[in-house]
């Protein structure tokens, strides 16, 4: 009787730990809350009328959070430790000049409406998704069941930036790395084809 | 059968947890600088599932041409005679008629669930819906799923094979592509061989494309004028959505690429 109940609360436990270490998904109170911080310093550049405002906020709000130097070297994949210091030199500023302009265009289709943090996914402790849903949305509507996922990267300092933006499974920085790696490789490869991606960046900032 | 699949479930879950503390513990930069050059960042590289990369781009720029010649022009004709909600009618109307498909198919993937949902769905729209121009069951809290027999043959276990390009029926693989020809089998329209089914397939291929191009219009625009590689952008696109779709919605955070990777990549400069 005695071993029994010790074997049974040996593979409690056992179990406990399998589900403890096996589960993905922690709540993050400090990341949900910095990314809904951020969200209610866009609340009033979405709530503007005109675009110029929209876009100046969230140019502003791309600044000040979002890390650019790290996502433009994840952009880069398996090239990243390929570019030349005088290749990243040009490339870093119209990397972010161009994502700049990619978070303004994504972000201001969600003028007017309002966000809210649902959850977060602690894929580790320095790499942290938080999921945000548009309160009070149409029910049927494409905005109703749409889940807005923020990918937040805490520096070894533990600053929080953000890192990357998706909807519904679908991130911007992982689309960028498949457009850019697509051009370097039908390019002949680095150097030479991280060349023809800065110029087809500087291209498109120009425009 | 099942009390032995069960400890093994546990294991895999176990080692997949355990695998996972390691990359994420690797904090030596060294390690760190070996694991980036032997593996490549992107975990959801598409180009190697592309292997047809050219044949598939010049399938692209032949819908291009037909989109932008034909399918843009009617799309915007469409838009401009018609009102929002005549147009949210057919929308309604032809996923109403794609119904017992989907229902098909979640019965084959053993979802009853959902397939209780899309039963439910196709009877409450078809009569107090006027025969699916409205959605009364979204209100009643009975909402939308998609599946086709592409989602069904990756739940079987079928792998996705290369990306394909096919002009008309856009962005799939070879799976999927199986798939749509199982999924127009799946269609009572098809087995009818009269010449008033045959106009009604043929009209109702054209409805579907204007209804699912006209909203559309905008979106696709964006992403083309923001591409730097449109063809890569919406591969890109395609593969990230399609993964979720077979998911049934729930998305996994586990295989996203690191982006973290930088900060010891910075100490070796």
């Amino acid at each position: 009787m005695h071993i029994t109940s010790m074997f049974h609360r040996f593979g409690v436990a056992m179990i406990a730990g399998a589900v403890l270490t096996a589960a993905p998904a922690l709540a993050d109170d400090e990341t949900e809350q910095f990314i809904q911080s951020v969200l209610d310093e866009a609340e009033p550049y979405l709530d503007a009328p005109d675009q110029e405002t929209q876009f100046d906020g969230i140019r502003q709000l791309v600044d000040k959070y979002v890390d650019m130097r790290r996502v433009g070297l994840f952009t880069l994949g398996k090239y990243a430790r390929r570019i030349t210091p005088e290749q990243k030199q040009e490339y870093l500023p119209l990397f972010k000049e161009y994502a700049t302009g990619i978070y303004q265009d994504s972000l201001s289709t969600y003028a007017g409406e309002k966000l809210k943090v649902t959850t977060s996914i602690d894929r580790s402790t320095r790499d942290i998704i938080v999921n945000t849903e548009i309160i009070d949305a149409e029910p049927g509507s494409d905005l109703a069941n749409m889940v807005v996922h923020w990918r937040v990267y805490r520096t070894r300092d533990g600053d929080l930036t953000i890192v990357d933006v998706g909807v519904d499974g679908i991130w911007l920085a992982i689309e960028q790395l498949e457009q850019f790696t697509s051009i370097i490789a039908n390019n002949g490869g680095p150097p030479a084809g991280i060349d023809a991606l800065i110029v087809d960046m500087r291209e498109q900032v120009a425009e | 059968m099942t009390i032995k699949i069960w400890p093994l479930a546990a294991l895999l879950a176990l080692t997949a947890g355990v695998a996972h503390a390691q990359r994420s513990d690797a904090d030596d930069a060294a390690a760190f600088a070996e694991e980036l050059k032997n593996d490549d960042t992107s975990t959801q590289d598409s180009a190697s599932k592309d292997p047809w990369e050219g044949f598939n781009r010049k399938m692209f720029a032949v819908h291009n041409a037909i989109d932008g010649a034909m399918l843009v022009p009617a799309a915007k004709v469409y838009r401009a005679t018609t009102h929002k909600k005549q147009r949210k009618g057919l929308r309604n109307l032809l996923a109403n008629a794609r119904t017992p498909a989907i229902l098909i198919n979640d019965l084959l993937q053993g979802e009853f669930k959902r397939a209780g949902e899309t039963a439910s769905r196709f009877v409450v729209n078809t009569t107090i819906g006027f025969g699916g121009m409205g959605d009364p069951a979204e209100r009643m809290g009975i909402p939308q799923h998609s599946e086709d027999f592409g989602q069904t043959l990756a739940v079987w276990g079928a792998r996705p094979g290369p990306y394909l390009f096919v002009p008309l029926f856009g962005p799939s693989s070879l799976r999927d592509g199986f798939g749509s020809v199982g999924d127009i089998t799946m269609d009572p329209a098809v087995w009818i061989r009269t010449d008033a089914a045959k106009y009604l397939r043929y009209s109702r291929a054209g409805a579907t494309g204007l209804a699912l191009r006209e909203p559309l219009i905008e979106p696709l625009q964006d992403i083309e004028d923001n591409s730097l590689d449109y063809y890569a952008s919406i591969r890109s696109f395609y593969m990230q959505s399609r993964k979720r779709e077979i998911a049934n919605g729930r998305t996994n955070y586990d295989d996203l690429p690191d982006i973290g990777a930088f900060e010891e990549f910075d100490e070796l400069e």
